[in-house]
């Protein structure tokens, strides 16, 4: 079990008291597993990511990320998981302005002092039908190449997780479709277990799993 | 209307923005400097006219050896000025079996028509007074001690008896503020019965004027055009000012330097801070162009925007600017005792305009550069703008600094120094931070890992870090100019006038009096003890022609040609002076030689090798000039426009000048040997030194007051500089963090970054104020020697590096704790 959370809730409090974005959600992911959390806009899917990859922590129960319980972990000792473990993919690519294409690639390896981090940063982007674009920065790129050096960085570190947040939300339908082609052949190559937000219906049907949220509460839980 | 209603709107919302408050702030600030400092300053030049008149007893006159033409006074009649006149000679004085030679002044009642005239009555209460009636007599505390007089005795003065109406404490004398002689003041009319302004009496004759500015500057005008008679000149606060000409000079030097550099510090945090504002604009401007909104629409709600900043900025400054320079009043008028101290505006209006064009100059490019974000920008930040190599509008600012430079400097000299050393900062900081960053991106592989994250964002953010050590440099280079050199320079000033400086000389020593002379000076406590040689001769060629028939461009020169000369020898180079030119004498010399001051070189156009002839008694010396000097004239020793060598000189008739220090409250002593030395003057210069050492005080004083200013400049630059990368930095931790970088992790890599930025910084500074520090302490304040405090100023480059470090630091506490949920609520 990669990933096994229990009976988790997240509680905020507003101007207008209380407001309970997540309710007793439960879920597994297993090893090399796709799986789409789907949900209208505000039923709680961002919520839910940030807590399954230790963003954020959660007001009840408790999360398990590769067997380590998340509770009672400090900020610096999820941030040390989620270096070692996690790999992130987000709706609006957030690569650096300044950095070229293929710096953007080495940061997650930079982290970890990796000497080797230039070339597996050139691998990672050739993987990702890169090679040309790697002295480029992110101006310089489209949409759909944005999002393959940020699928490139995500992987670069070889996760056992990869969390993507409405990866092909920005991106039209046919560069959306090749992105997710993308993140499913490498979840397949690498045996990296794929977590996916999404109310794209589509994608959320290629994965092997899915929930659907509403109002912080999982109403639907279906192997496609 | 609307766009202005829009704009205003527009402000009050974006107030929070800490890039427009610090716009707001610098802006504030360069006003409030320059117009205080330009405030001072005109009090320090209304001070130095006034006080010129104080010293002249009046506005302006004439001053001859004969009685002046009536004519000056009937036109000075005409023109409506107040009219008086003294005469001034040397008399003996008898009382008491005793004798004494006093510089008298003969004065009518009106006298003095501007300044004081203190006296002390029996009890040595002081009071006020006029020119002494008819039968009485001031005497000043010198004479009343050689004398053994008190007010109320009686003297006998040109043969008529004179009852000592007060004792003269202070009397406006001509600026000269030596006092050759003890002195006496005593009635023009009883002078004239006394037959003592007769021919052959060595008077000196001066009319006084005083009246309205307008009036004088009439009287002046008609005068200028007047032939005057042989011996004569108008006296002017202009020439009446020169000895205290270099000490002014060198104060306003200063004040306008201090504020200068202020304002410029100000400048680069309003520069740093307009650009970050404007990229903070550019999603909203896209926004407006997408919308439709025309780009001449867009230009003029920015220049609205910016405007309803400026203008009640730059009104509060001026209001802060006008209570502060009150402050600034009172404190210099204990300078200028007894000037009207109405505060003029003029200064800090002046001042709040230069403050809204260095604002126009820093901000005005980024914005305007901003209305051509183009619409399609809302889709791709790529496409915000043009991308151009060189952009002329950059060259605004540079060309508002070096104005401003010009402007305020006050001096052309100080300027293009000034300019040329921070233009040289600027270029060295940005060679040297571009060298670092292309190191660093070398480096950083082979780095330990949080160095290397530290390097690698100085690198990723490569043209704002350039950007950013430039600033640093330049606002780090006024603030070690202000802190570490002015008082270094001031420093250099002061002990060019120490506690020991001669204050008093002896003129007409004879050679076999000198040993007698220095044994009595070394009973009563006197130091610092210096005779030189003193032959009185008169030009008569150069080269073998005779002066009288040389055409000279500079008018002055046919003055001195005309005049006596003092020439002196002396076989080694003395202080105070340096050779710029040719060799100093040598050993034998077969021929006479002389050394010429570098004012004398211009005056004459004198070059190496050039032969001047001199009449000295009877005889005739033609020496060849081998050398120039550069004298340093405001440091009190004796110096001389013209220096011959030893083994020829040694044979002229000459007398001796003696300097030699001695402490207040010996005047019976002095009056002794007065009496002991019949034949010397004794000239006391306690007054001028006095006044000129207050003067470096108070100079000092204004300095550290603008120091405080600079600091906060220096403040805003540095926390405009830091949140110029604070937004990218934001977003780039929460970014880090998600990948899962540790608090330490940014922590030193902000660390190392903002410590090689401080570095950059701090060295170029030092280099570069240490440097404008040489240039100005010779090239402009004339101080011999002076050498920057270099171990303060490397030590000041390691502390500001560690404070933007720290700083750095704390701005990034805040920034490690972003929480990566940021970029998820991002999208």
């Amino acid at each position: 079990m990669v990933l096994d959370v229990r009976d988790v809730s997240k509680s905020v409090h507003g101007p207008e008291g209380r407001l309970d974005i997540l309710a007793g959600v439960s879920l597994q992911v297993t090893e090399g597993e796709s799986f789409a959390i789907v949900g209208a806009s505000g039923s709680g899917k961002t919520t839910l990511l940030g807590l399954l990859a230790g963003l954020d922590t959660p007001s009840a129960g408790n999360i398990l990320l590769d067997g380590h319980t998340l509770e009672g972990m400090d900020e610096e000792a999820r941030a040390d998981l989620r270096r070692r473990l996690v790999g992130f993919v987000f709706q609006s690519f957030h690569l650096l302005p300044a950095l070229s294409a293929e710096e953007n690639v080495m940061l997650p390896l930079e982290l970890e002092g990796d000497a080797q981090a230039r070339a597996k940063a050139r691998a990672a982007l050739e993987a990702v039908g890169l090679t040309a674009r790697r002295r480029h920065y992110p101006a310089q790129l489209s949409g759909g190449e944005q999002q393959r050096v940020a699928i490139a960085r995500a992987f670069v570190h070889g996760p056992r997780l990869l969390f993507a947040d409405e990866p092909t939300g920005n991106l039209d339908q046919r560069t959306g479709h090749h992105i997710a082609d993308l993140l499913f052949a490498l979840n397949r190559d690498h045996r990296t277990t794929l977590v996916l937000v999404t109310h794209d219906v589509q994608l959320a049907a290629r994965c092997q799993r899915r929930i659907e949220l509403e109002e912080g509460h999982v109403v639907v839980e279906a192997q496609p | 209307m609307n766009l202005l209603r829009l704009a205003l709107r527009n402000l009050r919302r974006e107030w929070r923005l800490p890039e427009l408050r610090t716009l707001a702030g610098s802006l504030l600030l360069a006003v409030l400097a320059l117009g205080v400092v330009a405030t001072l300053a005109a009090r320090v030049e209304r001070g130095i006219l006034a006080s010129a008149a104080e010293l002249i007893g009046g506005d302006v006159g004439v001053s001859s050896p004969q009685a002046v033409p009536e004519a000056f006074a009937d036109e000075a009649r005409r023109d409506g000025l107040a009219i008086a006149r003294t005469a001034g000679f040397p008399s003996v004085a008898f009382a008491h079996g005793r004798s004494q030679l006093l510089e008298v002044e003969a004065t009518d009642g009106a006298y003095p028509l501007r300044g004081k005239l203190v006296l002390a009555d029996a009890a040595g209460h002081r009071h006020d007074g006029r020119g002494p009636a008819a039968g009485t007599v001031y005497l000043d505390h010198h004479a009343l001690v050689a004398l053994s007089l008190k007010p109320g005795d009686t003297l006998q003065l040109g043969g008529q008896p004179l009852r000592i109406a007060a004792e003269l404490v202070q009397q406006p004398d001509g600026g000269t503020l030596v006092n050759l002689a003890p002195r006496a003041l005593m009635s023009l009319s009883d002078a004239e019965r006394a037959g003592l302004l007769g021919v052959g009496s060595r008077t000196q004759h001066r009319l006084l004027l005083a009246g309205t500015p307008e009036a004088v500057q009439r009287w002046r005008t008609w005068a200028g055009r007047q032939t005057l008679p042989q011996g004569a000149e108008l006296i002017t606060p202009e020439r009446t000012q020169q000895r205290m000409r270099t000490a002014f000079d060198r104060a306003g030097a200063f004040l306008h330097l201090t504020s200068l550099l202020a304002a410029l510090l100000a400048g680069v945090a309003i520069a740093l801070s307009a650009q970050r504002y404007a990229r903070r604009k550019t999603p909203e401007v896209a926004l407006l162009r997408a919308l439709g909104t025309p780009r001449r629409r867009v230009l003029g709600l920015l220049l609205l925007t910016l405007a309803s900043l400026a203008l009640p900025v730059a009104l509060v400054g001026t209001l802060c600017a006008l209570g502060a320079a009150q402050l600034a009043w009172q404190f210099a008028s204990t300078l200028f005792g007894g000037i009207p101290t109405e505060l003029p505006w003029q200064p800090a209006l002046l001042a709040a305009a230069m403050g809204l064009a260095v604002l126009a100059g820093f901000a005005l490019p980024p914005l305007l550069r901003l209305a051509e974000v183009a619409p399609v920008a809302v889709f791709r930040q790529s496409q915000t703008r043009r991308v151009r190599r060189f952009d002329a509008l950059y060259l605004l600012p540079a060309l508002v600094a070096l104005a401003l430079i010009w402007i305020q400097s006050g001096s052309l000299k100080l300027a293009n120094i000034l300019a040329a050393s921070l233009a040289g900062v600027a270029l060295v900081a940005a060679l040297l931070a571009s060298l670092m960053l292309w190191l660093a991106r070398r480096v950083a592989p082979g780095a330990h890992p949080a160095l290397r994250l530290g390097l690698a964002a100085l690198a990723r953010r490569r043209s704002l870090s350039v950007v950013q050590a430039t600033a640093l440099a330049l606002g780090l280079t006024a603030l070690l100019l202000l802190s570490v050199v002015a008082p270094a320079l001031l420093d250099g000033w002061r002990r060019e006038l120490p506690a020991n400086t001669p204050n008093w000389f002896a003129l007409n020593l004879q050679d076999k009096q000198r040993d007698d002379f220095a044994q009595a000076l070394t009973r009563i406590g006197a130091d610092q003890l210096n005779m030189a040689p003193l032959a009185v001769g008169k030009l008569t060629a150069i080269n073998g022609k005779p002066v009288d028939g040389l055409h000279f461009a500079d008018p002055r020169a046919k003055e001195w040609a005309d005049r006596q000369l003092r020439l002196s020898w002396a076989g080694t180079l003395p202080p105070a002076n340096r050779v710029i030119a040719g060799a100093w004498f040598a050993a034998k010399p077969t021929r006479a030689e002389v050394s010429v001051d570098r004012l004398w070189r211009d005056m004459f156009a004198l070059r190496l090798g050039d032969t001047m002839s001199f009449d000295v008694g009877e005889g005739r010396v033609d020496a060849k000039i081998v050398s120039f000097r550069q004298v340093n004239w405001s440091s009190f020793r004796v110096n001389f426009f013209l220096l011959l060598d030893p083994a020829h000189a040694n044979a002229l008739p000459h007398t001796w000048l003696a300097s030699f220090h001695l402490a207040r409250g010996h005047a019976q002593a002095m009056a002794q040997l007065s009496r002991d030395y019949p034949n010397l003057s004794l000239v006391d210069v306690d007054d001028l030194l006095a006044r000129i050492r207050q003067i470096v005080d108070r100079v000092g004083g204004a300095v550290r007051w603008i120091l405080a200013f600079s600091l906060l400049a220096g403040t805003l630059v540095l926390a405009a500089s830091l949140a110029a990368s604070a937004a990218e930095r934001r977003h780039e931790a929460a970014l880090l963090r998600t990948l899962g970088a540790r608090r330490a992790q940014l922590r030193v890599a902000a660390a190392c970054e903002f410590a090689l930025l401080g570095l950059i910084a701090g060295l170029t500074a030092a280099l570069g104020s240490a440097g404008a520090g040489l240039w100005l302490g010779r090239a402009v304040f004339h101080i011999d020697g002076f050498v920057p405090p270099i171990a303060p100023l490397t030590m000041g480059a390691l502390g500001c590096a560690f404070v933007v470090m720290l700083l750095g630091l704390g701005g990034t506490r805040k920034v490690a704790r972003t929480s990566p949920m940021r970029l998820l609520r991002e999208g």
